[in-house]
């Protein structure tokens, strides 16, 4: 074991304002966003590093961005290395290098010095509701390159000591749709690193510089240690699994995606290798996304409760074939990234349950099942614009049922907006928002129901894109429980006809009284539905879970 | 006589008032299950005349108890079609993001007791589907025969127009006496339905409850004395009669801890201290607010239950801010799996309590820390244990696995416990762009004067102030309280084009409204003080600023002082503004007091002797052991000045002078203490 100069209790101080400067810096950005997808659903994260890039703590809203922070700064300091001078900032948002994952979600990097020395960066990424491109939101499921997708930052900068690059500043603005709201949000992201540089320069001032140094290494360390002592109580060899992803947006072929886990004393190496090339359509996968995802769920299974740092991924080894649907290269779209990403994890997941019944529940919904619906307020200036995330149904464990209502693993800390709210920001009423109790999840404990949400366009000339993944194949169930449902959406014109259902759309056009039902995914059941009390089968029929006849069916509930 | 009585989790505490101002205070059991009982000892207990008694103060758990241990009624909910299971859903969040079996907050109301009814307004609050009554009927025969208690009626935009919301409340009113009823909008006009529904609910289901527990209490206590002033502590800072409280119990969610919050901010109106840090540290936790202008600050962003981990249930009342962490004196060190030193939030609690207690505690407490570095005196404990034993049992239970000795042990515990609270206090300042040199700290509770100091020293303040009744500060603060009523209404206008006569009548209405509830609560005219505020913010933002209005109605040109007042505050908050960008009021707000006569204060009596009562030794970071001066509280003189280094103990705690400070007790009894140094 190390050993460090800095006493323990000091350490421990040291350590819990590193933390809390994360988060201080994370709370800053969402006060000051301009954008529900940024305070809402969190989407965004604020971290800082050691002077090499590596992760000592970062401020998260969801998952989806624990493996990011840390590839930014690195392809920083090696674009611009020995360059680098205090006030500078950089933007960046490249999903080939440097910690990207669609052009959406923008990064800032930022060193920090004390007494001329660079002692580290703070760094933030954050979700920008337009970045340009060929479509409102910049996401779209038909894009085939890159360059449809909008503005492609590759580690400018954006500030050279304390002075803004207006020139940069100003071609931004002139090639987003809400020049408003990205702007907004970028000066929210520069005012969260700001915060965060000042608060690493007041504990070098109350503690000796080299005291702070030390303790960052000695977390990381300790981040090591601890994910070491958890791999120790993982079973030991190799497991393989393979999956389909529905298909790319452009063609119907379902997409080949596979893993080999090797579990070791002292290593989890995950490798890709095998899986399909990357795909015309935009469902292509950084491999930061899909370290971001792994990630994941490799904190699930070690320890889900720690102070995470890139110390404690150090064992982690991700291994993937540049090229492939989730290594992409350039100029391969990304805009709907997380439908292939999200198999990282879900490929772990479903893999170790059956070893780890204690970590894992079967299957959830598996797609953030992406909205993004804009047109005209009826009583309103401007246009509307809605892209938000939807809640489905997770799967059931060794002694829980699933919870119904929740978004997917790559969210987290996310909120769906109110009704009250969408109906009076956006020019549509929502008929529904109720539970989909389509029976699917049976198990001795039951799969959490999907959710239904409907959206009646109020006026002409709406347009609507969702994708919504995991489609064609329902979400599994674990130990004998039943699969789950899919996610779908159907349109319902005003006239009565029915178009549908569909797992992507790109710009289907609403009109008044037409009408969008969402419908996403009841989770997997856990283990055989004959187990299932019937106290807890007639609780079900009487809470209208489901339904007489499914009891009979699934469950051989005779009454 | 005034009575005030407050039920803890252990105690119930009570401070009395006498006509000339003297001052009485007691303590009793809480005798959970029949807790009036525990309110009756104390006032015996206390020797006070029950016939002397004119007006009464409660502050309970009952309704946080109900709520956390789930023992309401059963409750029914009405909701619009199509939302029924809206409650269920709730916001979708997952705090504990890497914990794949999270479990959300479980819905109080079951899904077939959630029944739905036609009708339907749009965002503007016009009816675009006609209510069905005669639904009704199916619905609350269904209740019957589930055995439902109480119901709670919850429809979308009602925070816009209530009527639909109020007619089906009335007509189960009057068919249907034997429920009750709670609608969503008697308890908040703000918008998000999921909020305001589990707000409903919960109301529902501990209203029958509340009802019985205060119509008891009021009973016997009518029964003893002639007292027919009655008042409750609320969440919000401030009273209301028995009868308003039984309308509306969530309000009373977090009686007990504002008593305490809100006392020190008229404390601080005594001493002319108008901005404070209130802390308040405990047996478990340490809970810590902010008094800024004589104000506390009050928000409906309440979530019972919430912890990093969990989402907790929104209750969408008004309650006093207040950030509380598992860090008290019963709070327990230990090491995590990453080999760090951690100190609580598990809590020896009252059995076995802290090793000092001698009651088989195995684990180091901050209390035991306390002890062995020589700041508290074992003499004052119950017990039989020694020094020795204690630092045996930090060697045996956590310093040899450390390798370190007792006392740096006891250090260490001390330094993370601070740190602890350090950072609790730092969110309700710093983190809101407050600087905590502008303020005075007040600590209260048994663990807070011996903290105090040395967390002001950090924080950069210059005055703690140790009030003379802190072990029973809560009772104290409800003496002096008022009664009080927030409402709010979300509005959603631009400022711009800002429609004045529209925006003055809504405020009218709800003045109306306050005057009227004060009015049932026998409040005249001339005692009713409005304090009028909105809350903003820049179009298309989220959170909003929360600004006052110091006008009797708005017009085109204070609007202009309010808009300034808004940037500043922005400013302050986030430390950035946005002049070109458009300005929006979300909602309007007012507070309605019922102003209450006070009590007049006294001067506090000397205890005869020698307020220098020993010499110890005492452990400092910085200096190692000295001897200091250990000073015996209620036998010091007012004015007498105490310099730093020195302990002055009182029967429940100690405070600590650091080298540098100076310490006065006032003529009331309090203790101003001066932190020098750097």
């Amino acid at each position: 074991m190390k050993s460090y100069q800095t006493n323990p209790f000091t350490y421990e101080v040291i350590k819990d304002a590193l933390i809390a400067t994360g988060e201080e810096m994370f709370i800053a950005l969402a006060k000051t966003s301009m954008s529900p997808i940024v305070y809402e659903v969190l989407d965004y994260a604020c971290g800082l590093t050691n002077n090499k890039g590596e992760l000592v703590t970062q401020g998260n809203g969801v998952t989806g961005f624990i493996g990011m922070l840390s590839f930014m700064v690195k392809d920083t300091i090696e674009k611009h290395g020995d360059s680098i001078e205090e006030g500078d900032i950089y933007i960046i948002n490249d999903p080939y290098k440097g910690g990207g994952s669609h052009l959406n979600d923008v990064g800032l990097v930022m060193p920090v010095f004390y007494e001329g020395e660079l002692i580290s960066f703070v760094a933030n990424k954050a979700h920008w509701t337009d970045v340009g491109g060929k479509d409102p939101g910049s996401m779209s499921t038909n894009s085939t390159e890159i360059f449809q997708e909008g503005l492609q930052f590759t580690c400018l900068k954006l500030f050279s000591k304390n002075e803004v690059n207006e020139p940069l500043l100003k071609f931004i603005e002139a090639n987003v749709r809400y020049p408003k709201i990205s702007i907004g949000d970028l000066w929210a992201q520069v005012a969260a690193l700001r915060t965060g540089e000042k608060r690493l320069k007041e504990l070098c001032d109350k503690y000796d510089k080299e005291v702070i140094l030390e303790s960052v290494e000695r977390f990381l360390d300790q981040g090591e240690t601890l994910s070491l002592k958890e791999i120790n109580n993982l079973p030991k060899g190799t497991f393989e699994l393979s999956d389909l992803i529905d298909d790319d947006g452009i063609t119907d072929d379902q997409i080949n995606i596979q893993i080999k886990i090797t579990i070791t004393d002292d290593e989890f190496i995950c490798d890709f290798t095998g899986t399909d090339p990357q795909v015309n359509g935009p469902i292509n996968s950084s491999y930061t996304g899909l370290v971001s995802s792994v990630r994941t769920i490799f904190l699930a299974i070690t320890n889900p409760a720690q102070d995470i740092n890139d110390g404690a991924f150090r064992p982690l080894k991700v291994i993937a074939e540049k090229g492939s649907i989730v290594n992409t290269s350039s100029p391969a779209p990304t805009s709907m990234y997380w439908e292939s990403m999200l198999y990282g994890n879900e490929l772990i997941w479903k893999v170790l349950a059956p070893y780890l019944p204690e970590k894992l529940t079967a299957g959830h919904l598996m797609s953030v099942c992406t909205v993004i619906m804009g047109g005209k307020h009826p009583d309103k200036e401007g246009d509307f614009l809605i892209v938000e995330p939807s809640v489905g149904g997770w799967g059931a464990a060794d002694n829980q049922d699933g919870d119904t209502g929740q978004f997917c693993i790559l969210d987290g800390e996310t909120f769906n907006v109110p009704v009250e709210i969408a109906e009076t920001t956006y020019g549509v009423i929502i008929d529904e928002y109720s539970m989909r109790t389509d029976g699917a999840g049976a198990g001795k404990h039951r799969g959490g129901p999907g959710v239904i949400r409907s959206y009646r366009a109020l006026t002409d000339n709406q347009f609507f894109t969702a994708s919504y993944g995991h489609h064609k194949l329902n979400v599994w169930g674990a130990n004998g429980g039943m699969d789950g449902s899919n996610n779908e959406f159907l349109f319902e014109k005003a006239d009565g006809t029915i178009e549908g259902p569909f797992g992507k759309y790109n710009q289907y056009k609403l009109n008044k009284g037409d009408k969008v039902i969402l419908r996403t995914a009841t989770g997997g059941g856990y283990g055989d539905p004959k187990e299932r009390s019937k106290k807890d089968i007639e609780r079900d029929i009487l809470n209208e879970y489901i339904t007489v006849e499914q009891a009979y069916e699934f469950y051989g509930y005779k009454g | 006589m005034r009575v005030a009585t407050d039920i803890g989790g252990t105690f119930t505490d009570l401070v009395a008032v006498d006509d000339y101002g003297k001052i009485t205070v007691g303590k009793s059991d809480t005798t959970p299950g029949n807790f009036e009982k525990g309110i009756f000892n104390v006032i015996e207990k206390a020797g006070i005349d029950f016939k002397e008694i004119e007006i009464f103060f409660h502050g309970t758990t009952v309704v946080i108890n109900s709520l956390t241990e789930k023992k309401g009624v059963k409750t029914g909910l009405i909701t619009t079609k199509g939302f029924r299971d809206v409650l269920e859903i709730g916001r979708g969040n997952r705090p504990d993001l890497f914990n794949v079996k999270y479990k959300k907050p479980q819905s109080i109301v079951e899904r077939h007791l959630r029944k739905e009814i036609s009708e339907r307004l749009n965002y503007k609050g016009e009816v675009i589907s006609e209510l069905k009554l005669n639904e009704v009927d199916d619905i609350i025969e269904y209740f019957k025969e589930c055995e439902v208690e109480a119901i709670a009626v919850s429809l979308l935009h009602s925070y816009k127009n209530d009527k639909h919301e109020k007619e089906v409340v009335s007509y189960i009113k009057e068919k249907y006496p034997e429920f009750s009823v709670t609608a969503s909008s008697e308890l908040s006009k703000e918008w998000r339905e999921y909020e305001r529904t589990s707000t409903a609910v919960f109301n529902a289901y501990v209203k029958p409850i509340a009802n019985e527990y205060l119509t008891n209490l009021e009973k016997h206590l009518m029964e003893k004395s002639n007292c027919k002033r009655n008042y409750i502590m609320q969440s919000n800072g401030g009273t209301s009669t028995f009868e308003i409280a039984k309308e509306s119990p969530i309000n009373m969610v977090e009686s007990g801890p504002v008593a305490g919050i809100f006392g020190a901010s008229i404390l601080g109106g005594l001493l002319r201290e108008e901005n404070l840090i209130v802390l308040d540290i405990g047996g478990t936790t340490a809970k810590c607010s902010l008094v800024e202008n004589g104000e506390v600050n009050i928000s409906t962003n309440y979530h019972m239950e919430k912890t990093e981990q969990f989402a907790g249930y929104p209750l969408k009342v008004p309650v006093v801010d207040i950030i509380e962490i598992g860090n008290g004196g019963g709070s327990i060190a230990w090491i995590d799996d990453s080999g760090s030193v951690k100190v609580g939030p598990k809590s020896a609690g009252a059995d076995p309590g802290p090793i000092a207690y001698g009651r088989n505690g195995e684990n180091p407490t901050t209390t035991d820390a306390n002890v062995l570095l020589g700041r508290l005196s074992l003499e004052n404990f119950d017990t039989s244990i020694s020094l020795d034993e204690i630092r045996k049992q930090f060697d045996e239970s956590l310093g040899n696995e450390l390798n370190i000795k007792p006392v740096d042990l006891a250090m260490g515990i001390i330094k993370i416990a601070n740190s602890n609270m350090l950072n609790a206090l730092k969110l309700i300042s710093v983190r809101k762009g407050y600087d905590p040199r502008d303020f005075t700290l007040v600590a209260i509770g048994g663990g807070g004067p011996m903290h105090s100091q040395a967390l002001a020293r950090e924080l950069g303040i210059k005055k703690v102030i140790i009030p003379s009744t802190s072990a029973v500060f809560a009772s104290w603060g409800m003496l002096m309280s008022d009664i009080r009523h927030d409402y709010s209404q979300t509005l959603l206008v631009p400022v711009e084009g800002l429609d004045y006569t529209g925006l003055n009548s809504s405020y009218r209405e709800m003045v109306n409204n306050a005057a009227d509830t004060l009015g049932t609560e026998g409040v005249q005219p001339e005692n009713i003080v409005i304090t009028k505020r909105l809350d903003m913010r820049y179009e298309g933002q989220e959170h909003t600023v929360e600004i006052p209005v110091p006008f009797d109605l708005i017009n085109e040109q204070n609007i202009e002082d309010v808009i300034e007042n808004f940037h500043e505050n922005h400013n302050r908050l986030y430390s950035y503004t946005l002049p070109e960008n458009g300005v929006e009021i979300v909602n309007i707000k007012i507070q309605a007091l019922g102003k209450l006569d006070k009590p007049t204060l006294v001067e506090a009596e000397v205890e005869e002797g020698e307020p220098l009562k020993a010499e110890r030794k005492v452990y400092f970071e910085e200096s190692g052991w000295i001897d200091l001066s250990v000073f015996d509280k209620d036998k010091l003189s007012p004015g007498e000045k105490v310099n730093g280094p020195a302990i002055i103990e009182e029967k429940s705690s100690s405070v600590i002078l650091h080298d540098g400070d100076t310490l006065i007790k006032d003529k009331y009894g309090n203790l101003v203490i001066t932190i020098g140094g750097n």
